[in-house]
């Protein structure tokens, strides 16, 4: 099909939320991919071509802006890296970027084995487990727990505060916005809290190095430091549960895939990379338009929304030939799971340590499973997870 | 065979440096740092799945 010229057609919002929650949302994005940019009502712009969506990440000319993004998370000033622009946003991902590089990352392997272990024993010997509840919410948290030095005693606050900000009962923003106020304010004060601790006894840890960050010999104020940590529990806990769950889902119903790695560890890193691709478990990210500009022949205007999908640049065989389908050896695969330009995803080494443990440790223990008889799998919005994910495998595992 | 980085682009997905680690290697932000001026014998391949897989494409082959 040609690149769009003139108005992008109108896609309902349903539609949208479909590209998350859809069984499988690769034949949605193939439609979507029809016509370059669609509009959403008055709400914002759907970019669904890889050229486009990786131009648009790159953003080269700076035309894109995160901070303009108007998205209610409960916080009362700006995120930590990811709603700061350029130039400022250099400043945090100079003391940032260091502290999640993939050598300090490779450091942790150890601790999230034991923590993978752990959680595997609690359920492996039983036959069954649900797999979202037992292991893909509490293994990012606890990680993140023992990274930041916080006492892992505080999961439950973790996991609710995180619910309440990313998923929070009620259906429109109205209905939601008390409960990520509420849920923001308990962040807020908690930081606090553990800010005037450390004043007093310092630790060695992460949160200890970001308070200690400089950049031009100038440390981060605490307002700065808990909005970097404000971001970390809403992008570091839910990001991994999702792609724990979209992954293993996909090994439970496809035998010949899950065989091949369990056959041969080796590939782990790269079946890590291609169910990202796959799944695109953030399926789109937000900017806004800083000016009048048009993508592929299509007008958007200055302080317009456009949603940038991962999902359908990463599965776009016009780009990539042969995308449209898993190939858990895929070499050259430079997908855009992590997103890309300057907010690439700073915790995406963190998040790849994660699921290549999670993934050989569990198939260590329990390498043949299914879904549960009788499981519908019923895939949440926004980002692209599971409500549940009822696993069956041998018993005495 | 020669490869070129271009730092302007390179944002950390660190994909060539976990696939070529002789090739290339990370500094302290964790961006691509190339090891070698000259890709050695034998080391093609590498080097061309270093390249290929960065999103940012912010590596490339010089013949």
């Amino acid at each position: 099909m040609d690149a769009g010229t003139g108005a992008a057609p109108d896609l309902s919002p349903t539609t949208v939320t479909q590209l998350a929650s859809s069984d499988d949302p690769r034949e949605l994005q193939r439609t979507l991919r029809e016509q370059p940019v669609h509009r959403v009502g008055d709400l914002f712009n759907l970019v669904t071509r890889r050229e486009d969506v990786e131009e648009a990440l790159r953003d080269r000319t700076g035309t894109f802006s995160w901070s303009a993004v108007g998205m209610n998370l409960g916080n009362i000033r700006p995120l930590i890296p990811l709603q700061i622009d350029p130039p400022q946003h250099v400043k945090y991902r100079r003391i940032l970027d260091p502290l999640f590089a993939p050598k300090k990352m490779a450091l942790l392997e150890d601790e999230v084995i034991a923590l993978v272990k752990e959680l595997v024993d609690t359920f492996a010997v039983s036959g069954s487990c649900d797999f979202h509840e037992e292991f893909a919410v509490p293994l990012p948290c606890r990680v993140f727990l023992r990274l930041m030095g916080l006492p892992l005693d505080d999961l439950d606050l973790f996991l609710s505060v995180k619910d309440d900000i990313i998923r929070p009962p009620g259906v429109t923003l109205d209905e939601q916005a008390p409960y990520r106020e509420r849920a923001g304010k308990t962040v807020y004060e908690y930081f606090e809290r553990h800010l005037a601790e450390r004043k007093d006894h310092p630790t060695d840890d992460m949160l200890a190095q970001i308070i200690a960050g400089e950049v031009d010999g100038e440390r981060l104020s605490d307002e700065e430091v808990m909005d970097i940590c404000y971001l970390f529990i809403i992008a570091g806990l839910d990001t991994v549960t999702d792609s724990l769950d979209c992954i293993f889902a996909y090994l439970a119903q496809n035998p010949d895939h899950r065989r091949q790695l369990v056959a041969d560890e080796s590939i782990i890193p790269s079946a890590v990379e291609e169910l990202l691709r796959w799944e695109s478990p953030v399926p789109a990210v937000p900017r806004v338009a800083t000016e009048d500009i048009e993508i592929s022949g299509c007008p958007i205007k200055a302080g317009e929304q456009v949603m940038l999908v991962l999902g359908s640049a990463n599965t776009d065989d016009a780009a990539h030939a042969g995308a449209d389908e898993v190939d858990l050896r895929r070499n050259p695969n430079p997908h855009l799971a992590f997103g890309g330009g300057v907010h690439r995803c700073l915790g995406s080494h963190l998040a790849r340590v994660e699921l290549r443990v999670a993934i050989r440790e569990f198939h260590r223990r329990i390498p043949e499973y299914e879904l549960a008889p009788g499981t519908v799998l019923e895939y949440t919005t926004g980002l692209r997870s599971l409500h549940h994910l009822p696993l069956a495998f041998p018993a005495g595992a | 065979m020669r490869i070129l980085l271009d730092t302007e682009r390179c944002q950390g997905h660190g994909r060539c440096y976990s696939l070529a680690p002789d090739l290339f290697d990370s500094d302290d932000l964790g961006h691509c740092v190339l090891l070698v001026d000259e890709v050695p014998a034998g080391a093609e391949a590498d080097a061309r799945s270093g390249v290929d897989n960065c999103p940012e494409q912010a590596l490339s082959i010089a013949e």
